[in-house]
């Protein structure tokens, strides 16, 4: 045997093997192959190799190479690596290059072992270190909706105490119990502006978060809770081959009506109904049911699943971020946010497994008492009286001429229509290139600018206004940002496009002529709605809500509400169509639409709107749909609203009257 | 025998080479072993009553750390398209490399594999985005490298498409 050269010696050493392409993809050894080979590819001591049979990976390369060789190109073409299992299934990493020697088409193949595990080591760290940062983020997401519910719980009984003090404020009452009134009024003012400031600070829009809405004055229709929450999920059901029932009643006709939101109530059932689901195996049943408990009614959602584990407590199970072992849910959210809500409203919760098999997971409310409606029917008529008093409803003394410009029908209106209702003489346009195209033909004394119109935005219209009076020495025009983001950075945004005055949706009448009346001075916002109306919008007592807002016009009312109902299904559609071809920037154009109109009828009633307009803007469409359907409920509920308020306002008004006749 | 290359394909981590595993020997490790460069194996399964050779590239996952090669795919019948929907960005991910893959190679036969199915109530990914697909004709499977449910079904679906595509 031939001793081997230095040459041979080294390439073993280094574990290449030398190969030059021959015609017809034959290789041929230019020194002694490493033993790795052989015990790869079983060559033995062949001149003649056709390796393109023994590797897939090498036969696909080989191609690259022709090609490589082929073009007469410098330098060389790599494989990359790849790996090949041995006789005994050993992984042997290799790695590949092509290149000319002199005349000779040469591959060389290099046994990686040496590297390979090293080189595994730094990518697996690597990706480790990726995984872990996006699990940290989904933990970190966790906390923030953990800090929501705790920020929410801490406003509410705030947000009962500011109702409070503003009502008493509105009393005769002695000087020395108004001094501690206005004391109670301003430190529950700089508490809840404290809250609001950390929720800004974690703006995320997260679902689930309980709404700051005063609690336990409010009842709904469990049965109707129960229908509707069926009907949205059925299909999800049906899907999973799930039959989903609502259980007869056994008096339908009485009355159902517990303490508690509806929204909120759609919120629980929808919890529970996923939950049910979740543990449901197809061709299992689902039954939503309601009984009658004395001065209580208990809703349940039975399932045919495995029922509780043995081991499970209650507390546990409600607790915040439990979740299942087998199946669980997204976030431990869900068990937690009910609890939290009904227990709110004086109510218990809980789960248990069936004598039958399955669970049932129940909720008992209080049923709502016909004199807690009829109280608050009362306050309603008399915060409108109390009302009415404090506005000024006559007409201004400086008619201004007043350019409206937003693209929103139903805000420009409504505005157009208070300010003309003052005295003033507004002019409508729905963009920021019509209002600067008519500057000189109105001249006006004030320029109100929707903050996000189509085309040119509020900000630019400014500076575009600015610089034309620069230009022509017109006289300067107040100029009022009007926008539902009255954040710090859009104020600053706002003062440094030459804005004077920042408007925040949703304004009542108040706001808007305090704003379009004042002098020209240094940006300052309105101040946020106050006293009764601000408590009104955010009990979602929508009739003194509107009466404030409107001054108990009932031409600007009912054009409102017309416009709403006539407008709001484009809108909608508008919406739907957006999310269904899941176009980001539609999506997030039509439900601003929407929202400035809802944002009318009281902040929290554009909640969706809100959270899809920023999907939207952020091109996050996942969870649209669902959105979608959270919203399409509170227009159908604020449409229900507004066209039962159309006759109970004659006898608020009536009442209104008796009041100031009694006085 | 007729033979057919397929390709795994997708970002890091979503089960790629889990997949292959319990496909060809039944076997799933829980623990994360990232793939580097192509693994090929080879399995040989019954479609409509004859043998067919799978040549299965298990290519490395796509990332800023290594980034798939075109050339790889030179030669391939039809590729396994896998999503990791507990992590939202690989839809985006993989959405963006069949962009390239259709690009490179035109219309070639694929089924995007929901994986990770038996984590189904930590998915994250917008389903009505997925059924807007489906309807376009994009044909889809969950799976579970874990459980083994749907990975038969998700290699035969593609071996039936790439026959399909053949005659």
């Amino acid at each position: 045997m031939a001793k081997p050269s230095i040459y041979d010696e080294f390439l073993a050493h280094e574990g290449v093997a030398l190969v030059e392409f021959r015609e017809d993809g034959i290789f041929r050894p230019l020194a002694a192959l490493p033993k790795w080979v052989d015990e790869l590819w079983q060559t033995r001591k062949s001149k003649s190799l056709r390796l393109a049979e023994k590797s897939p990976f090498l036969e696909n390369f080989l191609a690259e190479a022709e090609e490589f060789w082929g073009s007469k190109a410098a330098g060389e073409v790599n494989s990359g690596n790849w790996i090949e299992r041995d006789g005994a299934g050993k992984q042997v990493p290799l790695e590949a290059s092509a290149f000319w020697l002199g005349d000779k088409r040469v591959v060389a193949i290099r046994n990686m072992s040496g590297t390979f595990g090293e080189q595994q080591q730094l990518y697996q760290t690597a990706r480790d270190s990726l995984l872990t940062h996006e699990r940290l983020m989904r933990e970190i997401q966790k906390k923030e909706i953990l800090l929501h519910c705790i920020i929410h719980d801490l406003s509410q009984p705030l947000t009962s105490m500011r109702g409070c003090f503003d009502l008493l404020l509105t009393k005769k009452v002695a000087p020395e119990i108004a001094k501690f009134l206005m004391t109670g009024q301003r430190e529950s003012q700089r508490q809840e502006r404290m809250i609001r400031g950390i929720l800004e600070a974690f703006s995320g829009d997260l679902p689930n978060a309980p709404s700051q809405k005063q609690e336990g004055v409010e009842s709904a229709d469990l049965i109707s809770c129960e229908r509707r929450a069926v009907e949205q999920f059925s299909a999800a059901f049906m899907e999973r081959g799930v039959e989903l029932v609502l259980a007869s009643y056994r008096d339908s006709e009485r009355d159902w009506r517990v303490i508690g939101d509806a929204a909120r109530i759609d919120r629980i059932l929808g919890n529970l109904l996923e939950n049910a689901l979740r543990y449901s195996k197809s061709g299992g049943r689902v039954t939503v049911g309601g009984v009658e408990e004395g001065g209580r009614v208990m809703a349940f959602v039975d399932d045919e699943g495995p029922g509780l584990p043995a081991d499970s407590s209650q507390e546990q199970m409600f607790a915040l971020f439990a979740k299942g072992r087998d199946r669980p849910g997204k976030a431990g959210l869900g068990l937690y946010f009910c609890k939290m809500t009904v227990e709110r409203w004086g109510g218990e919760i809980g789960a248990e497994n069936r004598p039958d098999g399955g669970s049932r997971f129940w909720f008992r409310l209080p049923r709502a008492r016909q004199e807690a409606s009829a109280k608050q029917s009362g306050d309603d008529a008399s915060a409108k009286a109390e009302a009415e008093e404090h506005i000024p409803l006559q007409k201004t003394a400086r008619a201004l001429r007043i350019l409206v410009a937003d693209d929103n029908d139903t805000v420009r209106d409504f505005a157009v229509e208070l300010l003309r209702s003052r005295g003033h003489q507004p002019e409508a346009v729905s963009d920021g290139i019509t209002a600067l195209a008519r500057i000189d033909e109105v001249a006006p004394d004030v320029i109100l600018l929707d903050q996000e119109m189509p085309g040119m935005t509020g900000i630019d219209t400014a500076r575009a206004i600015r610089k034309k009076e620069g230009k022509g020495g017109a006289r300067r025009a107040l100029i009022i940002g009007v926008s539902g983001d009255g954040s710090e950075e859009h104020r600053k945004l706002a003062l440094e496009a030459g804005m004077d005055a920042f408007l925040t949706k949703p304004f009542d009448r108040a706001d808007l002529f305090r704003t379009v009346e004042a002098e020209p001075r240094p940006l300052s916002e309105s101040k946020p709605a106050q006293g009764v109306r601000a408590q009104a919008a955010q009990d979602g007592n929508l009739r003194v809500h509107l009466n404030e807002m409107t001054g108990g016009n009932e031409k600007i009312l009912k054009k409102l509400i017309a416009n709403f109902i006539a407008d709001t299904p484009k809108k909608m559609a508008a919406i739907k169509r957006a999310v269904l071809s899941k176009d980001a920037e539609k999506l997030a154009a039509a439900a601003h639409s929407l929202r400035g109109a809802l944002a009318i009828f009281g902040a929290q009633k554009s909640v969706a709107a809100r959270n899809l307009e920023m999907m939207g803007k952020e091109k996050r469409l996942e969870e649209a749909a669902r959105e979608l359907g959270v919203l399409s409920q509170e227009v159908n509920r604020l449409g229900e609203q507004l066209h039962a308020l159309q006759s109970p306002r004659k006898t608020a008004k009536t009442e209104s009257a008796a009041r100031k006749h009694r006085r | 025998m007729i033979q057919k290359k397929v390709c795994m394909l997708g970002s890091f981590s979503v089960g790629k080479s889990s997949l292959v595993r319990r496909f060809i020997e039944s076997i799933f490790d829980e623990k994360y072993h990232t793939t580097i460069g192509v693994k090929v194996d080879k399995k040989i399964v019954k479609q409509d009553g004859e043998d067919l050779t799978l040549l299965l590239w298990d290519i490395h996952g796509d990332d800023v750390f290594q980034k798939m090669r075109m050339t790889y795919l030179k030669g391939m019948s039809g590729y396994l398209l896998v999503v990791d929907p507990t992590r939202r960005q690989t839809l985006e991910d993989a959405l963006s490399l069949k962009e390239r893959v259709d690009e490179a190679m035109g219309k070639v036969p694929s089924v995007l594999v929901l994986n990770k199915c038996d984590l189904l109530p930590e998915w994250n990914i917008d389903l009505a985005r997925i059924q807007a697909m489906q309807e376009r004709g994009q044909a889809v499977i969950r799976t579970s490298a874990k459980t083994g449910a749907g990975v038969e079904e998700a290699f035969s679906k593609l071996a039936g498409a790439m026959l399909g595509a053949a005659t």
